[in-house]
């Protein structure tokens, strides 16, 4: 089975951890507890018409390291990227194209997804201020919440389709 | 400690020693190792914090965070001395707890074969981790408190327009009401019978009281919206012109004492509430006799103006109640109003900055004494 490697980025606190435990072990803890280091998760995304099954492995990583992770070994070999916001924190959204542009600079041409989480927190779909380069009908940004489970799973099975498709 | 090579006896009398440490070391975990081949399969492997290693088996199938790294593992061959370091990793692969792992991957060239060397992370101590933790969990709960007043803001914003907007144009259909009910009583003439009358009566009356709770619903909906200015007043002088603005029984006494200083501020809003309170002291007072005392005193950068009376007072169980809008301790219609009068202090008191408190307690003693806590300075 292929594997390819894939860098959950984000602020601190944003749930980057809840949606890799939602995604492997469909769980979620109400407790925060921040990553130190970086965390590795294996997930088996199924196969589907077009595309053999594959084994994307997640590294969760510590968000205090900033930009730091992008001169970091831990980015070697990276097929793609996961970036996470939190609605309900406006400048953690604003962390997330901060991250996308570094990544790019580091490791151009590998895809890119933008997750929006804590979408179950916002009393209205519209009540989250979110930067417009953020807005719009982007098929790579995607709301999720790790709390509810909604669009975590569908999430990692597009960005496994996209990785397909560009050949990292 | 070193083997010199000379004498094999002497040499292996040195080396078991760091053998036998080694092996302890292994045996409780405390490092790993493992041997792959040029084809990256798991040949040997020593110590039980490598046991989720399996033999024969490649050795990115066990330790994932070398997936993606396999040409620079092999690469490692042509340049001897050279390490690839992967500090602080844990491999999550069950819910349980893992360890954090430090992940060193070399070329063994005596054993023709990598080497990858597994650690316990320790770079930081236990109680750095915690405090770490402690420090961003802290910062997260700040976060978590300051988009929920963020969303209370916008919250009370959100009823503020909702209760103009209910109040203003609910005011239109009961002016359809009142002019129906005009036009109906002209029509029936005087002759209309006592009963209709009646009715007619009532429909005015109810009309009327329903267009005064909207337009003290509209008058508290736009508190803190009005453009107001700032004047110098005379805080004396402008309790003074109230008391005197007041009916109230001959019998009944009003004592002002205090500092009472010259200020800049909203004199609107602060005439509106000081009137209500003293006027309130002399409506519910249940007594012809009685006594109103109207304080002032200066406090840094507040004053507080206290109104008190000898009246009943406020059972403590409507002691919340009172501040709501529309709501009356008296049965409806025993009083002149609309419920409305304390709503407005206190909202118009906060929308300035400052503070309403009430004490009072029937159940020890007479009397109800308001506190007014209002700013020098109004913020905008």
């Amino acid at each position: 089975m292929t594997s390819r490697k894939i860098m959950l980025l984000g602020d601190i606190g944003v749930g980057k951890s809840s949606i890799v435990q939602r995604l492997v072990f469909d769980r979620f803890n109400m407790v925060y507890k921040p990553t130190i280091g970086v965390d590795v998760y294996r997930y088996e995304v199924p196969a589907s018409p077009g595309r053999e099954a594959m084994s994307l492995i997640v590294w969760d990583t510590d968000g205090d390291l900033r930009d730091l992770i992008f001169r970091h070994v831990y980015m070697k070999a990276a097929s793609a990227a996961m970036i996470v916001g939190d609605l309900t924190r406006r400048e953690t959204l604003d962390t997330m194209l901060h991250v996308a542009k570094s990544f790019r600079d580091e490791l151009p041409g590998r895809h890119i997804s933008f997750l929006l989480n804590k979408c179950d927190l916002l009393s209205a779909p519209d009540a989250a201020e979110i930067p417009k380069e953020l807005g719009g009908d982007r098929r790579d940004v995607v709301r999720t919440s790790a709390k509810t489970g909604y669009n975590v799973q569908q999430a990692f099975i597009e960005a496994a389709d996209a990785i397909l498709r560009r050949g990292h | 400690m070193q083997s010199s090579g000379a004498d094999t006896d002497a040499a292996t009398l040195r080396t078991a020693p760091i053998v036998a440490a080694a092996k302890l070391l292994a045996d409780r975990g405390v490092y790993g190792l493992v041997w792959f081949d040029a084809g990256l399969l798991v040949t040997a492997r020593y110590g039980r914090l490598v046991e989720f290693v399996e033999i024969g088996d490649p050795v990115t199938d066990g330790v994932l965070p070398l997936i993606g790294l396999e040409d620079d593992i092999r690469a490692l061959r042509r340049t001897p001395g050279s390490v690839i370091d992967l500090p602080a990793v844990t491999i999550i692969a069950t819910p349980d707890a893992a360890p954090r792992l430090n992940l060193t991957v070399l070329w063994a060239a005596a054993e023709e074969a990598f080497l990858l060397v597994v650690s316990r992370a320790v770079t930081r101590s236990s109680l750095e981790v915690e405090l770490s933790r402690q420090v961003r969990a802290r910062l997260m709960a700040e976060a978590v408190v300051q988009q929920k007043s963020r969303e209370l803001e916008r919250a009370n914003r959100d009823l503020e327009e909702y209760a103009f907007i209910i109040s203003h144009d609910l005011k239109a259909p009961l002016r359809a009401i009142k002019y129906l009910t005009e036009d109906l009583e002209t029509a029936l003439g005087p002759s209309r019978d006592e009963a209709v009358q009646e009715g007619l009566s009532r429909l005015r009356e109810q009309s009327k009281r329903m267009s005064g709770m909207l337009s003290a619903l509209l008058e508290y909906s736009s508190i803190g919206r009005k453009d107001e200015g700032i004047e110098t007043i005379d805080t004396h002088e402008l309790v003074k012109s109230i008391v005197r603005s007041i009916p109230r029984p001959e019998s009944m006494r009003v004592e002002l004492f205090g500092q009472w200083p010259i200020i800049a501020t909203l004199s609107a809003p602060l005439d509106m509430v000081l009137r209500n309170l003293i006027g309130n002291a002399i409506a519910h007072h249940d007594r012809d006799e009685g006594l109103i005392r109207i304080g002032a005193t200066e406090a840094g950068e507040k004053i507080e103006f206290s109104v008190g009376d000898d009246g009943p007072g406020i059972a403590v169980e409507y002691q919340e109640a009172v501040f709501l809008p529309f709501r009356k301790l008296e049965p409806n219609g025993k009083s002149a109003g609309h419920g409305m009068g304390l709503s407005f202090v206190k909202r118009t008191i906060e929308s300035v900055g400052g503070r309403l408190e009430l004490k009072s307690d029937p159940a020890k003693g007479r009397g109800a004494d308001f506190r007014v806590i209002w700013p020098r300075a109004i913020r905008s």
